[in-house]
């Protein structure tokens, strides 16, 4: 590793990358914004994007940052729209990546999440200590898995 | 605290080829092994080798509020429609406390997400104090080696990233904005003496011709520097931008370096920012009778700081 | 134990005030005061030290006179309660209609209709995924569904608060079906709710659609029109709300959005209209939190210093122009998942806020709206609060019942200060436009935002349930599951559009379309007008805002993150 480079903070060696995005129509995003803090501050890198996001562009800018994690803010009924990104995520290559959704998400659409592969739901009133350190924790899967994966 | 060890990709050899065949994945891989310096870069940066020194590189530099998201997104929209392929690479600062990173500039430049011929990459500035990271200049010869036409650097802009964009970008520009309350920042000392093109952005709000005129006075004052031209631009209407593509064009065929002479540019950059580093390291981090010894020499005046280092790098 | 005598005469205020603070330490020891939510401390007790009772004219006066700090009519709620309107909107327009017939026969004086999420964003039913249609809002394209939407209603005499953002489609629609059933235009009464694209670019991004050059052009526009033609009209209604629960303090909402209703206003003068006639038409749109005083403290600065702006920055003579027309919402940020029944107790406290803030019209949330869209039985509670209120706890026999205690006199003298602040940072800023253009704002909002989050995360501000007093059975209601308009029901909505696509005069709305795009194109012509006439020929909601956005520009709200 080159000697110019800062010593990275992070156990994965390099800060965890994470995409914080919404999709669909609901443009409330206080509780997005605050968890892209969270993350930072924690030392991740955080790609933060607008609400109504399509789901072509959320794979593409995945793609493109090389993410670890990508956290979807759901508030109304935008989560209905998941199973579409994550189709989307594993046709482009990006299986490996840790997909969580955090917002207002009602108990029978959690089962259904958890089964179409998203690593996990967040609630109103998750700490900011439970966000960080799953985050951290899929991050390094996806790391794992992206290793190990043949890039198809 | 361990790094992951990560064992060189068995594809590596293949993913230079796959990415210059215009695979998105690949290239992304790509950067990403090369910014890290993985196990697998060595190979990587030796296939890369026989493609490089094509990609025409700009530095987008100035400092916070003159708008240089808004002016990148307009000036690769400004290149689409040209029918050039490009690279932008978006370096944002990382929190000095922390060491992570809001990642915000490349959510300027959505509206080139769905278009396979730009691809944008966001790099955090890792402690550099100035934003320009030698992370950032191994990116660009991946670019440059999967076959892009342009190679945009936008980077943080806050006092020595000027100079270190200097040296990595081939056409340099710096960025000035009406009513920042600090017009002098732009004429910060070196700052124009490295800049190949000054623009000032936001030219429809009042004070714009006054900043102008600042700069023009400026760059007047300085024999090597008066054919530089001022710019005006409006980022968000897209006004100026493609006389700003004409005259990077007409720099850039100004200029005689060759290909190699560039990128010895950027590699002599790489290699001050290790040297430098390591000597802070060591005056930091060691208890050195050597070095306690130069400071007493100092601080008696029988040398002077630079002969001081002078001594020290010999024994380095 | 027996009890000292009662010493005659009484000691005088200093040693008594003295012996008070000794006794308090004795059992509290030292403590710092707390800070509300804008950052002012509260102190444990309130004298005529804190505020003189010599400065009642100046401070409070007389409710419907200047300094109008006690309430902006005469009489405030003997006289006139205020107007129970809830926020409806689900599925089909036929949902809607059944829902607003239920809550008018439970008390409710007057409707507001929320959309759809893809209205909101400006498309028609048959342009998005049938997946997201009607799930939180009503969908309403065509001026067919408007006309369901009011099915047996009349709405010349029924008042109507539109949450449509600019364009204001929605209002056009509502002009062509009173044009349909002969209703005259001067008998429509409500406001168009979400009027103001500042706040909706700042913080409530779902509501912005066109880029802010556009957005600012079509609301003077719309203002005329309401002026001219629309007498029962609010055209504008400035909204604190969205900068609020977007994390603004109190005080900076109320400085934030007092700073917009300038800005507008500055901007309705370019257009050559009169203060004295404008004015008038104002009103505002608040959030209500749970801390409970500064709440009101919050509203009663906000009708002092309102009155002060429009006479000497606008000079505003006309009394009418004088009056801070609110309306309030409880705040859904307040509310928790956890143990949701107690979201009662909390819409209680803030309704009683905003009852005594001395609001015109108040929205108090269902207990269940931060899980889904309320039940009906949530619904129906929410009205019965204001009931209660009003009828058991008599809390409208007085006028302005706090005014002159030592603590809301203090209180309201401090927020006002925070306020004036807030307006001059804004000010200095070039005035509300520029400052959103250059992002001030948000950045404002986002660090109140975080700072809030903090204190919750360091337990410096309880939430009961969450970071207090958690309960760890599982003592909170089920997440309700969803429940979607039917799907077949969202198919035929969609079947309908496309066949009153397809069934009208193609040749009117045509033309009515490319009126609309030479109209915004136009310096002089009048967007909104071409907007009512393009909904009278048959123009689609969806149709009207591609071709507005097509001549102004999509608009993309500044993030900052």
């Amino acid at each position: 590793m080159s000697t110019a480079e800062q010593p990275e903070r992070h156990a994965l060696g390099f800060p965890p990358r994470v995409l914080v995005t919404k999709i669909g129509f609901d443009g409330h995003d206080r509780g997005s914004r605050i968890v892209a803090s969270f993350l930072r501050d924690a030392g991740m890198e955080v790609i933060y994007t607008p609400p109504w996001q399509e789901i072509s562009q959320v794979v593409r800018l995945a793609l493109e940052e090389d993410v670890d994690v990508i956290g979807v803010s759901s508030l109304s009924t935008d989560h209905l729209l998941m199973p579409k990104l994550m189709t989307a995520l594993a046709e482009a290559g990006l299986g490996h990546i840790q997909v969580v959704v955090g917002g207002i998400i009602p108990d029978e659409d959690e089962a259904a999440l958890l089964e179409i592969g998203v690593a996990k739901v967040f609630h109103p009133g998750a700490t900011r200590e439970e966000i960080v350190g799953d985050t951290a924790k899929f991050a390094a899967e996806a790391r794992r898995h992206r290793d190990q994966e043949t890039v198809s | 605290m361990t790094a992951e060890r990560e064992k060189p990709s068995p594809e590596a050899s293949s993913l230079v080829a796959r990415m210059r065949a215009g695979e998105l994945v690949a290239l992304a891989r790509t950067l990403t092994e090369l910014e890290r310096l993985s196990p697998s870069a060595p190979k990587l940066i030796a296939d890369m080798a026989p493609f490089l020194g094509h990609a025409q590189v700009v530095g987008f530099t100035g400092p916070p509020g003159t708008g240089k998201s808004t002016l990148v997104n307009a000036y690769v929209r400004q290149l689409r429609s040209d029918g050039k392929t490009v690279g932008v690479i978006a370096v944002d600062p990382s929190s000095p406390v922390s060491g992570g990173a809001l990642l915000g500039d490349r959510v300027r430049m959505n509206e080139h997400t769905g278009d396979d011929g730009v691809f944008i990459r966001s790099l955090a500035s890792r402690g550099h104090v100035g934003g320009l990271t030698p992370a950032a200049v191994r990116m660009i010869d991946v670019f440059d080696a999967a076959g892009k036409d342009v190679v945009i650097l936008e980077t943080v802009g806050a006092g020595q990233s000027e100079i270190d964009v200097a040296e990595v970008a081939d056409i340099r520009i710096v960025l000035s904005a009406p009513g920042l309350g600090d017009d002098i920042q732009a004429m910060k000392s070196g700052i124009l003496e490295i800049a190949d093109i000054l623009v000032v952005n936001k030219a429809d709000l009042p004070g714009a011709e006054k900043t102008c005129s600042q700069l023009r006075s400026a760059l007047s004052l300085s024999a090597s520097k008066s054919a530089i031209g001022v710019l005006t631009t409006v980022a968000t209407t897209g006004e100026g931008v493609s006389e700003l593509v004409d005259q990077v064009g007409t720099v850039a065929s100004a200029c005689t370096d060759s290909p190699r002479d560039r990128r010895r540019k950027r590699a002599r950059r790489l290699l001050a920012w290790a040297a430098a580093d390591l000597i802070e390291r060591r005056i930091r981090d060691r208890a050195d009778g050597e070095i306690d010894a130069l400071c007493d020499k100092i601080l008696s005046g029988s040398a002077t700081p630079d002969q001081a280092a002078g001594k020290l790098l010999k024994g380095a | 134990m027996t009890e000292q005598a009662v010493q005659l005469p009484l000691p005088g205020f200093e040693t008594a005030h003295a012996e008070w603070r000794g006794n308090y330490a004795a059992q509290l020891g030292e403590q710092a005061n707390p800070e509300n939510r804008s950052g002012i401390a509260v102190k444990p007790l309130y004298t005529a030290q804190d505020w003189d009772p010599d400065n009642y004219m100046d401070d409070l006066g007389f409710p419907g006179q200047l300094p109008m700090t006690r309430g902006i009519y005469p009489s405030m709620h003997r006289g006139r309660t205020w107007t129970q309107r809830q926020l409806i909107g689900q599925g089909t327009p036929e949902d809607y209609n059944a829902r607003l017939k239920t809550i008018i026969a439970h008390g409710a004086t007057a409707g507001s209709l929320i959309p759809c999420n893809s209205v909101y964003r400006g498309y028609d039913a048959d342009e998005v995924d049938p997946l997201l249609l009607g799930t939180c809002g009503a969908v309403v394209n065509t001026v067919d569904d408007m006309e369901a939407c009011y099915r047996d209603i009349p709405i010349g005499e029924f008042s109507t608060a539109l949450n449509d953002p600019s364009p204001f489609t929605l209002l056009a629609l509502l002009l062509a079906v009173a044009k349909r059933r002969q209703v005259p235009w001067s008998r429509i009464s409500g406001t168009s709710n979400q009027s103001d694209y500042i706040s909706h670019f700042v913080c409530n991004h779902m509501f912005f659609r066109l880029a802010l050059p556009g957005a600012r052009r079509v609301l003077v526009d719309h203002i005329v029109f309401a002026n001219k033609y629309l007498p029962g009209w609010n055209p504008l209604s400035v909204v604190g709300q969205h900068m609020q629960q977007g994390g603004a303090t109190p005080a900076e909402a109320m400085g934030l959005t007092l700073s917009t209703a300038i800005q507008y206003a500055n901007d309705c003068v370019a257009r050559g209209l009169d203060p004295d006639e404008f004015l008038p038409s104002f009103t505002f749109f608040f959030d209500i939190s749970i801390s409970f005083f500064e709440e009101i403290a919050k509203f009663r600065a906000g009708r002092r210093i309102w009155q002060r702006i429009v006479r000497e920055r606008f000079g505003a003579q006309n009394p009418k122009a004088w009056r801070f027309k609110f309306h309030g919402q409880t705040s859904g940020v307040d509310l928790t998942r956890e143990q949701p029944l107690n979201n009662i107790a909390r819409v209680t406290a803030q309704a009683v806020a905003g009852i005594f803030g001395g609001l015109q019209s108040l929205h108090t949330d269902a207990y269940d709206e931060v899980l889904s869209v309320p039940t009906e039985a949530a619904a129906r509670i929410a009205i019965s609060t204001q009931e209660i209120l009003k009828q058991e706890a008599g809390l409208t026999d007085v006028i302005d019942p706090l005014g002159g205690s030592y603590y809301m006199e203090s209180l309201t003298n401090e927020m006002e200060d925070k306020i004036l602040d807030v307006i001059a940072r804004i000010d200095d800023a070039g005035g509300m436009y520029q400052a959103v253009e250059a992002g001030l704002v948000q950045k404002m909002i986002g660090e109140s935002a975080l700072a809030f989050q903090n204190k919750v995360d360091a337990g410096e501000q309880t939430i009961v349930g969450v970071n207090k007093h958690r309960v760890s059975e599982e003592s909170e209601l089920p997440r309700v599951p969803l429940r979607p308009p039917p799907a077949q029901a969202i198919e035929a909505q969609v079947e309908r559009l496309k066949r009153y696509k397809a069934d009208r005069d193609q040749t009117a709305a045509q033309r009515a379309n490319d009126d609309l795009a030479r109209a915004a194109d136009s310096q002089d012509e009048n967007v909104f007008e071409s907007i009512v006439d393009a909904a009278c020929a048959g123009v689609t909601h969806g149709e009207i805002c591609t071709r507005l956005r097509d001549v102004y520009g999509f608009g993309d709200p500044l993030i900052v993150p």
